[in-house]
């Protein structure tokens, strides 16, 4: 058990951006005004190596930029952002920041489609052209919220390790800090084409690499949910039992690679929970069953979706979970959801959330 | 005699700059080159990272809404303004 002292909470909402602290065991949270108001937030996450927070806006009109914060979202500045230097495309939106294993090293997946790296601590990006570039792009195609990449797993012991999945680009690995790519989507089912078709690329909802059991992969999709030991080669799927093959969200335990966590939606004609019900799904056998969670959710008339960012769990043990709906709720456990409350209603459509704790 | 770059109130919302710029070019392209150098705090907002006019960023000369959008090649002439406005867009049902 984790001796939890202080823990925070990144809400990314269509509308801005919320932060949470509690010093109180997770139970009583003190929150921020709205931050950046107005713009989309696609995604805000918390460096661990430094605290940085960082932000990344988005608007209709005025583009996509990149905030970092150095004093827990006090002030702001505004960072470099990921640029093409192509002159053909241009940057729509950031969808996720992962920090890397050296110092100063963070990665950003963006839309469209393609995967930035710094070494100076965002002062600047330049593309990992080599995934873009990858033989198999002609395959890519966008999903109904557009072409990116938006999970990434950056092995905090292996520098050269990278996954990153997208819709609908499917799942790649590097094992050469992003000079190649291996195209790893065995096993995933693709009702969206036809079966005889080769070297799918399948949409991917979201995607964990477990940091402590190295490929070992999670992922819901657009027709499933899955579980691979060798990084994408094979991916087993572990859902066929779940309430909807569809889904955005899902999260990981990273104290257990067993674990792993489902929203799922019923399938993609509908993308809502089915017969109304909220439910999340934790799996702690490496998805061989699965526990019901829903204690204190909505189980009639909801008629929301889970965003695919918008599970975030604390890492703490009992593992915290914060999940965000299309409809501006904000549920939470502190203890592996088992029992959720609602922590803010009223918000924007939540993008995102992630979640932090201080030992 | 210049041409008077007016910024949206819209766009004022987000980033600092005035109502009115006196900016020189005989194309919009010019105007808007002049406009971003004066203010490079706007360039962002306007232009995507290629360069282009960002989709949902409208340009007037006077009365006429910018024929050009691609090249800005639409000619200027001193004492025109140029509206740099935000479009109607981005909402949903």
């Amino acid at each position: 058990m984790t001796n939890t002292t202080e823990a925070g909470l990144l809400v990314s909402t269509r509308k801005g951006l919320l932060i949470a602290r509690s010093s109180g065991g997770r139970r009583d949270w003190d929150w921020s005004e709205l931050q950046f108001g107005g713009w989309i937030i696609d995604y805000a996450v918390r460096d661990p190596r430094n605290g940085t927070i960082w932000c990344a806006a988005n608007h209709w009109q005025w583009g996509a930029r990149l905030h970092r914060s150095e004093d827990d979202g006090a002030t702001w500045s505004e960072a470099s952002t990921p640029a093409f230097s192509d002159g053909e495309r241009s940057l729509q939106g950031v969808w996720t920041i992962e920090p890397g294993v050296e110092d100063g090293v963070l990665y950003a997946g963006t839309m469209p489609a393609a995967l930035f790296k710094s070494s100076d601590d965002g002062a600047s990006w330049h593309e990992l052209s080599a995934l873009t570039n990858h033989p198999t792009n002609e395959r890519w195609e966008p999903g109904a919220a557009g072409l990116m990449f938006h999970h990434l797993g950056v092995d905090q012991t292996d520098p050269g390790r990278i996954v990153a999945a997208g819709s609908a680009t499917g799942t790649y690995v590097s094992y050469d800090g992003g000079d190649s790519w291996q195209q790893r989507n065995g096993g995933i089912r693709a009702d969206n084409v036809p079966p005889e078709m080769q070297d799918v690329t399948p949409c991917i909802h979201s995607m964990h690499a477990h940091p402590r059991q190295r490929g070992r992969l999670w992922q819901q999709g657009h027709f499933g949910q899955y579980r691979s030991d060798d990084d994408g080669e094979h991916w087993i799927e572990v859902g066929r039992d779940l309430p909807g093959e569809f889904g955005f969200a899902s999260a990981i335990d990273p104290n257990d690679p067993d674990v792993c966590y489902y929203v799922p939606l019923d399938f993609d004609q509908a993308r809502m929970p089915r017969g109304g019900a909220l439910k999340v799904f934790r799996t702690s056998d490496a998805g061989a069953t699965f526990r019901e969670l829903s204690d204190g959710l909505p189980q009639a008339g909801f008629h929301q979706a889970v965003y695919r960012q918008a599970l975030g769990q604390d890492g703490a043990d009992p593992l915290g979970l914060y999940m965000g709906s299309s409809g501006g709720q904000l549920f939470a456990s502190i203890d592996g959801g088992e029992r959720w409350t609602l922590l803010r209603a009223n918000l924007a459509p939540i993008t995102a959330v992630r979640a932090w704790t201080m030992t | 005699m210049a041409i008077e770059a007016r910024i949206g109130r819209g766009l004022r919302a987000h980033v600092d700059a005035p109502e009115a710029v006196d900016v020189h070019g005989d194309t919009a392209r010019d105007a808007i080159a002049c406009l971003m150098a004066l203010h490079p705090q706007l360039r962002r907002f306007v232009l995507d990272d290629a360069e282009r006019l960002r989709p949902h960023v409208n340009v007037f000369i006077n009365d006429e809404q910018l024929a050009d959008r691609a090249a800005l090649s639409d000619p200027v002439r001193d004492g025109d303004r140029l509206y740099i406005l935000p479009a109607v867009s981005g909402g949903s049902r």
